[in-house]
């Protein structure tokens, strides 16, 4: 093989031009075997007594002092060394000549770029950890555009698929021959959509270990459940779940009378410390005790208050926490303290503050007619949806064994 | 004359004609490529990717070259989750992280026949790869994937914590069904078996041997099987006739006494078992009802084999998860385990693995899938002792001594990939896996 000139050596000139006799050889490219056998010193001097044939000279071999032995057995082992490269200076060669021979290295940009970095705080890209909580989709089913931590509860609402959906659509069909048009637009302020988690029974009301925080995409993701858990559904429909948000408190102050003895026929109305609002959940809600409830209604109502039956199925304490574009769009009474979002940082459970929107049962409807004073406000989601004001929020919902066993 | 080498290109093309008809041994090897084709005298011959004119014009136009080595992050990218979807994501990233796999979505191999290529799942699988190996640092949204995966296997629809390995098994089913486009001239051959890219590479043959006590007949049996799901000590149902550790290391797995390893689960999977004079069988050959045992092998090895361990107990009153270590191996040899090994198994020796060279069913680890709050995947590129960790979106460096952390994990989900691939026609390729 003829040397290559110069140009062509690789950059880091890691061969050199070689000499191969290659008379008799007369190995095509194609079909070069690459030579295995081992560069042994000993070996070739092993050839050379063995392989007088391949020589070009006559020699006989038992005349030739030391040195001469030495010179032979150095051009065999040369010999074998460049029968060895041959295979792979032919692919060189080859690679140079059609033009693919640097091909493949990696360009010395592509390599600063796509480096691994590997510092305390960074993640492998050398970004800061957390910073991509914003991220958004497009439901493909519906076409919204939904907050990416969101999606999953979003469709499976959007596809029919969770456990409520059903009873959901049953009770909008149910309830749709019910409504009246009045009160369908502030309907429209409801926010039926089932939560995706549920109460205990009454008798888990009181404190649950469940108490802890219950949607944490980015933490412990395994909401519980126990099976005796009953859902409550909400109510009613409305064509748009995501825009509205449940709020848990009432400013009792400015309710009259009337409307606080119809409020406290079906909702929990127990006065929080925090936020000195009634609470709207249900007559069941886990929050407060039968105590606290009567404590309440005697309060107000003096007392013979009672603490109203409850039917199950008026129970409703959904609320949607699915969109981000839910955003939050809370409802406030106007000249009400402005509901700061006191929540845990790490924390996105949608804690109902301020009022309305999801209500819970339908009786509550009397109370709705308040909504006309009511502006929408909608907040910015900056850690997704609702700030929980409340320091214990409910119950998560799905039961799974891994989470038990979490 | 300058007696420099010439290559004409169509002098070549009747070369490689005339040489496909002769019986040759050619082996090539560039050292970029990391492979080695060895054909021993069958006359078609793998040569290695040249490129063409027109390739090579637009590879000079474009001098940007992105590679997939340990120390870059092509291949690596976070995933959001999209609420309790991280055991979806732990998954996903597993199966990005199959070689084979790999090499099959990146060279574009899939050939969409459905009739709604936006419903096909192994087209957003084709997607998933191209987004996840693109060297985009931000993390994907792989919400196409989650609606795919529920629309087609409606079992898994709902928000909720769910099982990987539950999910593993519904999304290899459903890539198997939507394969059928790249099937096409082989499909006609063997219609009970399907050549797509899904089966050729986890389908394993599982081989079960009932063996009449009386007369010794043995009736075989041989399932196809994308897992192995294995007993571990200490759930209530297991029965662990061996005490652990009590053989010799045969898989190099860190030995110490008193700690189960894979091999000791697998060997305990493969052993002879009494059915019990309550479940007699009606035996073939003598035509009686007779005890019998039973003992399950692997037939065919697959490509890419899953090693589940069944952590999770559901007796009457209660579920649990079992939390006993079990030690792994970087590497593991299948061969005490096959069909071909039972002789030496019935007199109760394992027959260890020689080192005879003889790498067929040679494992390694690329990939483990832990369940520990929230579920987590650590892959490696083979033997590069390095691993990536990811939780739900961020890709975390491997720390120091990354491989004995794997090693030390609870493991769940175990992916091995096979060393040396074979091709139907008995032809050897050797994958080397440190070119990953």
């Amino acid at each position: 093989m003829p040397p290559l000139s110069s140009g062509q050596q690789g950059g880091e000139g890691r061969w050199q031009p070689l000499e191969v006799p290659w008379t008799h050889t007369n190995i095509p490219p194609q079909c070069v075997q690459p030579c295995c056998r081992p560069l042994c010193y000993e070996q070739s001097e092993h050839r050379l007594h063995k392989s007088s044939q391949m020589k070009m000279e006559e020699m006989s071999l038992s005349g030739l002092d030391n040195s001469k032995l030495e010179a032979i057995a150095q051009e065999i082992y040369a010999d074998l060394v460049e029968d060895s490269c041959l295979g792979f200076c032919f692919e060189v060669h080859r690679a140079v000549k059609c033009g693919y021979f640097f091909l493949d290295d990696t360009d010395p940009e592509s390599m600063k770029d796509f480096e691994i970095v590997d510092q305390p705080g960074l993640d492998i890209f050398g970004q800061v950890f957390n910073q991509w909580k914003s991220k958004e989709c497009v439901c493909p089913n519906c076409s919204r555009s939904i907050a990416a931590s969101r999606f999953a509860p979003h469709l499976e609402k959007c596809l029919g698929m969770g456990r409520n959906s059903s009873r959901i659509a049953n009770r909008r069909i149910a309830n749709s021959n019910n409504m009246n048009k009045s009160e369908s637009d502030q309907e429209d302020n409801d926010d039926i959509n089932d939560n995706d988690w549920s109460y205990g029974s009454e008798k888990k009301a009181k404190k649950r270990k469940s108490d802890k925080l219950w949607y944490l995409p980015f933490q412990n993701p395994t909401p519980r459940r126990s099976k005796s858990l009953k859902h409550k559904n909400g109510e009613l429909s409305n064509s748009d779940p995501f825009k509205y948000n449940n709020s848990t408190g009432i400013s009792y102050e400015t309710l009259g009378p009337e409307e606080l003895r119809s409020l406290l026929t079906t909702q929990c109305g127990v006065i929080s410390e925090h936020t000195k609002k009634m609470c709207t959940r249900s007559l069941r809600c886990p929050q407060h005790t039968d105590e606290q409830r009567r404590t309440v209604r005697i309060y107000f109502l003096g007392s013979s208050a009672v603490l109203p039956e409850v039917e199950s199925s008026l129970d409703n304490d959904s609320f949607d926490m699915t969109d981000s574009q839910a955003l939050i769009s809370r409802l406030q009474w106007d000249g009400s303290s402005d509901l700061s979002p006191s929540d845990s940082g790490s924390s996105k459970t949608s804690e109902n503050q301020g009022w309305g929107l999801g209500t819970n049962s339908s009786e509550s409807r009397k109370t709705k007619k308040k909504k006309s004073h009511l502006s929408l406000v909608g907040t910015a989601s900056g850690l997704g949806s609702n700030k929980k004001k409340k320091p214990k929020p409910p119950a998560p919902p799905t039961p799974s064994i891994y989470d038990d066993i979490n | 004359m300058c007696k420099d080498y010439v290559y004409d290109r169509d002098i070549e093309q009747i070369a490689k004609e005339e040489q496909g008809s002769f019986e040759i041994t050619a082996s090539t090897s560039t050292e970029v490529s990391h492979q080695q084709y060895s054909v021993p005298g069958l006359g078609e011959k793998y040569p290695t990717w040249e490129t063409t004119k027109p390739e090579l014009e637009l590879l000079g136009h474009n001098p940007r070259r992105r590679r997939i080595a340990s120390s870059f992050t092509i291949g690596l990218r976070g995933l959001i989750n999209l609420g309790n979807t991280c055991f979806m994501n732990c998954i996903v990233q597993a199966l990005t992280h199959t070689p084979i796999l790999r090499d099959f979505f990146l060279s574009d191999r899939h050939r969409c026949e459905m009739p709604s290529p936006e419903l096909c799942l192994v087209c957003e699988m084709s997607s998933l790869f191209r987004e996840l190996y693109s060297g985009n640092p931000s993390p994907h949204v792989p919400y196409k994937l989650l609606h795919l995966v529920w629309i087609h296997a409606r079992h898994l629809a709902g928000y909720r914590q769910q099982d990987a390995h539950e999910f593993l098994i519904a999304a290899l089913d459903v890539l198997h069904r939507h394969c059928k486009g790249d099937d096409a001239g082989k499909a006609a051959s063997n219609p009970n078996h399907c050549n797509c890219i899904i089966d050729q590479i986890f389908t394993g043959g599982l081989q079960s041997d009932v063996t009449c006590q009386a007369c010794h007949g043995v009736s075989t049996t041989i399932d196809p099987c994308w897992d192995i799901s294995l007993d571990l000590p200490g759930s209530c149902t297991s029965f662990w006739p061996m005490s652990p550790g009590r053989e010799s290391s045969v898989n190099g797995e860190s030995h110490i006494p008193g700690i189960t390893t894979l091999t000791d689960c697998l060997r305990r999977f493969t052993r002879p078992e009494h059915l019990g004079s309550s479940a007699k069988i009606k035996c073939g050959s003598c035509q009686s009802y007779q005890e019998s045992t039973k003992q399950l092998t692997m037939n065919k090895l697959p490509v890419v084999a899953c090693f589940h361990f069944k952590r999770f107990e559901h007796s009457a009153k209660q579920r649990r998860k079992i939390t006993t270590y079990i030690s792994f191996p970087l590497e593991l040899d299948m061969t005490p385990f096959m069909a071909s090994s039972k002789e030496s198994r019935m007199n109760g020796q394992l027959q260890l693995p020689t080192n005879s060279g003889n790498d067929e069913n040679k494992y390694s680890l690329f990939a483990v899938v832990n369940h520990q709050e929230p579920w987590r995947v650590a892959t490696t590129p083979a033997s590069s002792g390095t691993t990536r960790t990811s939780g739900s979106s961020v890709m975390m460096p491997s720390s120091p001594r990354p491989v004995l952390r794997t090693l030390d994990s609870e493991g769940y989900l175990l992916f091995y990939h096979k060393q040396v691939l074979e091709h139907e026609s008995e032809k050897v390729k050797e994958v080397n896996t440190q070119a990953y």
